[in-house]
């Protein structure tokens, strides 16, 4: 079998490059074909109503993070000129007064501001009650994704969608998002009819529509937590069980990764999850290069490549 | 790099170009870390600050000082114990009667008191939640169960009279107030809302009748440092192998 010999330069470029754990990855020169398509996500989660820098005393996170700082190193990269997706994996409430007194809303009004597109619920976001949540999206346009929620009877009701699809320059993404189970973790008469679905089951449902609708990648948004002891569902497992997932941003166990992980899932391909601890004391950012044949559709399964970013 | 290793390589892509259908996609991964160095956002700080001015007002007051930082750590730490001993003490004073413990649900504890003052708004940020301070009377063998789950989450803080180790995921060696657990005592004990209504999967206590008053966690804490600010003492908290792991 002959070899597109550009094809060829391209892929043995970029797996010397990952074999040999370089840092350099040829997203551009040799590989700048035109199928190329290109995407940043940026992505928070975990945030707990932390608005203002930790304070300066002595505490191992004194000065770090706040929503300034992050706004204006989220207009930086805007202003690269490329593509963006800004998201969020959910617990934007509770962990600073400002949440005690306010309930959310100058959280709301800050992510607002920063442009996020999409957003899922952590166990926290419940914490001043599942109307107070609904009540504080009125500060906010970007949707709150979940598909693994009913909320059939409640106040969230009209105020959610299970997901959502962005059309970002040539690309077609869908994201989705799924929640944790909520008994054992958050009191009865905060979530009140709120019923938990199979994570699993509902996220591959999902993503299998946004597939069928031609999204290029599927994201899910996900509060499950990076991973477990026993055998509770989480991104790790997620990961390994879905068919149409690329990315997985999670949440909820506050893990610092020192670099996204990789799984190969269901379909043999590699679906990804990365998580940046909490507070907003990290901006996680993904600079997702896609190449395939310009006739193939890019809805088939991936195998990635994951590098770190050198250049600016 | 070595010369072989990259034949090595590049046969291994020709094989796989071979025979994979499937596109690569490659993902350059970066972490920003948000630091003060960073340039702020002017739009954001103005939506802040009539927020941050009404707060500061009510979360800068002085109420108490420690003598060291404290953070939470596992299997005991001396902000835990602080936490367990205001939860027995302000629960006796608030109820009127004798507590055999207290404790604090690991998960529970949201940051950490700094050397030197402390203020309210420090204890907002310790205890964030509207979680209540109540009373159970439990059999000895449920509060094994409860002394067990703790020990396979690694260690939860204890009030001072209570000890235990933690060997294969189990509560062992148990000793409350200088005589081992019995099961079949009652015992009193005093926990938050959230915890004695099965929350952190302790659903061995979820259906024990609780007392309430209405007393906030937080409030607890508020009334426990202002308290020993009034006799002239500081927070000086350590450890004192309450919680121990046992091989």
């Amino acid at each position: 079998m002959l070899i597109n010999r550009r094809k060829f330069l391209e892929q043995s470029a970029m797996a010397t490059g990952a074999l040999a754990l370089s840092s350099v990855l040829p997203t551009s020169g040799v590989a700048a074909a035109a199928a190329v398509k290109r995407i940043t996500i940026l992505h928070t989660n975990d945030v707990h109503s932390r608005l203002d820098p930790f304070p300066m005393d002595g505490g191992r996170n004194q000065g770090l993070g706040g929503v300034a700082a992050r706004a204006a190193l989220i207009e930086e990269i805007r202003a690269e000129g490329g593509e963006v997706l800004l998201l969020d994996a959910g617990d934007i409430f509770q962990g600073t007064p400002y949440f005690n007194l306010y309930k959310g809303e100058p959280e709301m009004k800050a992510m607002e501001k920063m442009g996020y597109d999409a957003a899922t619920m952590g166990n926290h976001d419940f914490d001043a009650g599942l109307e107070n949540f609904a009540t504080q999206l009125m500060h906010v346009s970007f949707p709150i994704l979940i598909c693994n929620y009913d909320f059939s009877g409640t106040a969230m009701e009209s105020k959610f969608q299970p997901y959502k699809i962005f059309q970002k320059g040539d690309l077609k993404i869908g994201v989705l998002g799924v929640g944790i189970e909520l008994r054992g973790l958050v009191p009865e008469n905060l979530y009140g009819k709120t019923v938990y679905l199979n994570p699993i089951e509902s996220a591959n449902r999902t993503a299998d529509l946004l597939r069928k609708q031609g999204c290029d990648m599927v994201i899910c948004l996900s509060h499950l937590g990076d991973k477990y002891d026993d055998d509770k569902v989480s991104d790790e497992i997620l990961a390994k069980e879905s068919y149409d997932i690329d990315l997985i941003i999670g949440g909820h166990t506050h893990r610092f990764f020192e670099q996204p992980r990789k799984y190969p899932n269901r379909r043999g391909a590699d679906t990804v999850v990365n998580q940046v601890g909490w507070a907003g004391i990290q901006l996680g950012r993904l600079d997702y290069s896609f190449s395939g044949s310009k006739k193939k559709n890019l809805a088939n399964a991936h195998t990635v490549v994951i590098g770190k970013k050198t250049r600016e | 790099m070595n010369r072989s290793f990259f034949l090595f390589c590049t046969l291994i892509v020709c094989i796989s170009s071979c025979t994979s259908t499937q596109p690569v996609t490659t993902v350059q991964y970066k972490d920003y870390r948000i630091e003060r160095s960073v340039r702020s956002d002017t739009a954001i700080v103005s939506l802040l600050a009539p927020y941050g001015a009404a707060l500061n007002e009510s979360m800068n007051k002085v109420i108490g000082f420690s003598n060291n930082q404290l953070s939470a750590k596992q299997p005991e730490s001396g902000l835990g114990n602080f936490m367990a001993d205001c939860m027995r003490i302000m629960a006796e004073k608030k109820f009127g009667r004798k507590v055999d413990a207290g404790f604090m649900n690991q998960g529970g504890i949201r940051s950490y008191i700094p050397k030197g003052n402390i203020t309210v708004g420090r204890i907002f940020e310790l205890m964030p939640f509207d979680n209540l301070l109540v009373l159970q009377e439990v059999k000895g063998a449920v509060l094994q169960q409860f002394l067990d789950k703790m020990a396979s989450d690694g260690g939860w803080p204890v009030s001072a009279g209570l000890t235990m180790g933690i060997q294969d995921k189990k509560a062992v060696n148990v000793q409350i107030n200088g005589k081992p657990l019995d099961i079949a005592a009652v015992y009193v004990i005093a926990n938050s809302d959230y915890v004695a209504n099965g929350g952190s999967d302790c659903e061995m206590l979820r259906r024990i009748p609780q007392q309430n008053k209405g007393y906030l966690m937080r409030d607890a804490l508020i009334d426990f440092v202002s308290d020993l600010t009034r006799q002239g003492k500081p927070l000086d908290y350590h450890i004192e192998n309450r919680v121990v792991h046992v091989n």
